[in-house]
């Protein structure tokens, strides 16, 4: 009886006490708002796979920070591009870049790209060849639209759902051919060969299609060479067989750490556009000529790139730009950063402008990658990329490879000279 | 095998019992039924992380058999898987042929080449066999790329799913129960093939080669069908991963994934079946962890070096089971139940 007695006044004391303090907390109680509610803060993720391990490394840790300043530039500004006030961004909507290292590791890749769909990742990027050619499928199986540092010719065969921004590295050899032939002055058909990496991005150009391509305009094809990705000994047996086949002009798909000792071994063995054996050697745009010459200087003179971006010091509002953000971001890399960090801002600037095309027809928190794919990246048309690309960016879903022209360039005294755009052939191989 | 504390064998057949206990099975159940109702609570991510464990335990499976209990160190599994893959997607994608027709063929074609690779072993071993096995990693992706009409080189080949009548092993967890299926045949397999007549000469091989010869046992046989029998495991797990990935390219199968698989081997615990699991998933985790791990660590340092972690971590854990527990984390492991095998007893 008397616990009872003692739980009853207990159970009075806590009344008297919490009942005040209700009360007193529905005073304190806001009113309601007037007018619509504050909207909902949305984030949007843009990113993928960036190979940091391995031969690529330079290039994605550049393409990485492009992505991370550019990204920080459009949640601060709300617009596309500087040059695009019109092309706005919700004020309820921030991007962020999600990444993962995938060490150019096929295995690897798979899970990451999981994970990355489960952490809602509405777009993709793809970092390499090994990677493009395992997800290739199953981007275009769950119709997720992804850019690319890889522009092999499997991407088009038939068209899927990965989206370049340098020309297919086949268009890249066709238009060097072009060039090059506009300024063959003999009465003989030039000979040409491969010389280029021994991997699936450097195998690439090496197709069927294009050697016809070749051949119909006027060239002799001799054969192909093949050279390390990143080569621990000088290429001379492969050059040695460029010169006792009388090659004119080859042609390879490498990167700055197989072009540019496969120059200075040109060098040494007196070949090139102005040495006593007369050969002209150039390459697709994964040998960026912004990070050739300044590693090079005079000894890459004749050297040509094909389908690259435009120089750092080129005037036009893209590179201006993008020298800004770098001044901004990394003061200290500047002059000293590599030309991928472009690339980076232009597949951000691609994914960013995807999804806010996706979300001119589809609310928000209704969007889904498909939505991304169809209303976002197919109907990206004309993007111009203020002069960093040849030509403006359009997509659809038989045109994935971005740009329409090839720039080629050339290493003269040390330095980069345009020599002008020619038109992408769309050479692609024919499974 | 030793037994919980009071339990003795009474007959020759339980002396072979792989599982002796009532415990064990239950057990082993348990892990099977947690498996196999993994695709009910998993993701995608979770599966398609599940899945290539699965292949890489069927390859390293191989690797055990050859380096494990036979000693011959091989540096070019990753070459053997892609022969599999390669058959295997060459039949179906050209020839139409089915999946389960192909697969069988592309065991046997890698065992085949396993056997050719495999005949410097008589003469040569330790360092010397190493570098004709690096060799034949190369010499294997080389043919690959040099037959581009019927491989498509380094465009590589799109190869069709598997399929049973209408069904396509499409998504992820029908493909996850394909891949788990095999890797339980292949962890059933290499159980017991290490103790049969031949997995008993390959560790007389192992331990004393000479010793094996005088006993009776025919080396150049025995290696070569230790060669034979690993590399068709590798062709299967081959197989399965470029069905899985609908696409076969040589970038599959770097040099260094081979490399990668004798290091899950030494942190796993060569000679051991159980090893082999402990090894690949511990690897394999540690690998998902890293990458992770790695954007968050590119705050504090720049991404690039957040990213080598992985190697590092690899590498890292490599050398630390080779100096402080060479034989892996399965001897652990028997030291964990060694512990718990005497209780209620102290001694």
């Amino acid at each position: 009886m008397a616990k009872i007695k003692w739980l009853f006044v207990a159970s009075l004391l806590i009344m008297l006490v919490a009942l005040p303090l209700l009360g007193a907390c529905g005073e304190e109680e806001a009113p309601p708002p007037e007018g619509p509610p504050p909207p909902v803060e949305y984030t949007l993720y843009v990113g993928g796979c960036f190979a940091l391990t391995g031969a690529y490394a330079e290039d994605m840790a550049a393409s990485l920070a492009g992505y991370e300043d550019y990204i920080a530039w459009v949640n601060e500004n709300k617009i596309l591009a500087p040059w695009y006030p019109d092309k706005t961004i919700p004020d309820n909507v921030t991007f962020e870049v999600l990444w993962r290292d995938d060490e150019l590791n096929v295995e690897k890749v798979l899970s990451i790209y999981e994970e990355l769909k489960d952490a809602g990742l509405m777009v993709e990027r793809v970092s390499g060849s090994p990677q493009a050619l395992a997800l290739m499928n199953l981007l275009n199986e769950d119709r997720i639209g992804a850019t690319s540092a890889a522009a092999g010719p499997y991407l088009l065969s038939p068209p899927k759902t990965i989206f370049t921004n340098y020309p297919i590295y086949t268009d890249d050899c066709a238009a060097f051919a072009d060039w090059f032939l506009e300024n063959w002055t003999e009465d003989r058909a030039p000979r040409f060969a491969f010389l280029t990496a021994d991997n699936a991005m450097g195998r690439g150009v090496v197709t069927d299609e294009l050697k016809a391509y070749l051949t119909s305009i006027g060239y002799e094809i001799v054969g192909e060479q093949y050279v390390p990705l990143v080569p621990t000994a000088p290429p001379t047996t492969q050059l040695l067989w460029l010169k006792d086949n009388g090659v004119d002009a080859c042609f390879g798909v490498m990167i700055n750490p197989g072009s540019q000792p496969t120059v200075k071994e040109m060098n040494n063995l007196n070949m090139g556009p102005d040495k006593a054996y007369k050969i002209t050697f150039g390459c697709a745009t994964p040998s960026h000529i912004q990070v050739f010459v300044p590693a090079m200087g005079e000894e890459g003179n004749g050297f040509v790139v094909a389908g690259g971006y435009a120089s750092w010091d080129d005037t036009g509002v893209g590179m201006t730009f993008a020298n800004q953000l770098l001044a901004a971001n990394r003061p200290d890399k500047v002059g000293a950063m590599h030309i991928m960090y472009v690339d980076g801002i232009i597949e951000a600037m691609t994914q960013v402008e995807a999804l806010r095309l996706a979300m001119l027809e589809v609310p928000v928190e209704e969007l889904t990658p498909a939505d991304v794919l169809e209303y976002g990246f197919y109907r990206i048309k004309s993007l111009d990329i203020g002069g960093i690309t040849s030509t403006p960016l359009t997509y659809g879903p038989a045109d994935i490879e971005g740009v329409d022209e090839v720039r080629i360039q050339q290493v003269q005294d040390g330095k980069i000279v345009d020599l002008g755009t020619y038109p992408c052939h769309h050479i692609y191989k024919h499974q | 095998m030793a037994l919980p504390s009071g339990t003795f064998n009474q007959s020759y057949a339980q002396d072979m019992a792989i599982f002796r206990t009532k415990t064990q099975w239950i057990l082993l159940f348990a892990f099977l039924a947690f498996l196999f109702t993994c695709p009910l609570y998993s993701g995608d991510r979770i599966l398609t992380i599940l899945t290539i464990i699965g292949i890489t335990v069927i390859s390293v499976h191989g690797l055990n058999i050859l380096t494990g209990y036979c000693n011959q160190i091989s540096i070019g599994h990753a070459g053997f898987m892609a022969v599999g893959a390669y058959t295997s997607g060459m039949l179906t994608a050209h020839l139409g042929w089915s999946f389960w027709a192909a697969l069988p063929c592309a065991a046997l074609m890698a065992g085949l080449v396993g056997i050719l690779f495999g005949l410097p072993s008589l003469k040569v071993k330790g360092f010397y066999l190493i570098m004709a096995t690096i060799a034949a990693q190369f010499i294997i992706i080389w043919f690959i790329l040099q037959f581009r009409n019927i491989t498509g080189g380094g465009d590589g080949l799109a190869v069709p799913r598997p399929e049973i009548g209408d069904f396509v092993f499409k998504s992820k967890a029908s493909y996850f129960y394909l891949v788990m299926i095999f890797a339980c045949l292949a962890t059933f397999a290499a159980t017991n093939i290490v103790r049969t007549r031949a997995g008993r000469a390959f560790i007389a091989i192992r331990d004393n080669e000479l010793a094996a010869e005088v006993m009776g046992v025919n080396l150049w046989a025995y290696k070569l069908l230790a060669f034979f029998i690993g590399c068709v495991f590798a062709g299967v797990a081959g197989a399965l991963l470029v069905h899985y990935v609908a696409f076969a390219t040589v970038d599959q199968f770097p040099f260094m994934n081979s490399v990668w698989y004798l290091g899950m081997l030494i942190v796993g615990g060569m000679g051991s079946t159980a090893g082999v699991i402990f090894g690949v998933v511990s690897l394999k985790l540690l690998d998902e962890l890293v990458v992770i791990v790695g954007p968050m660590l590119a705050v504090v340092v720049s991404p690039q070096a957040a990213a080598s972690l992985s190697l590092i971590m690899r590498g890292l854990i490599i050398i630390i089971f080779l100096i402080f527990e060479p034989r892996g984390l399965a001897h652990r492991w028997q030291m964990v139940k060694a512990y718990y095998r005497l209780w209620p007893f102290s001694h």
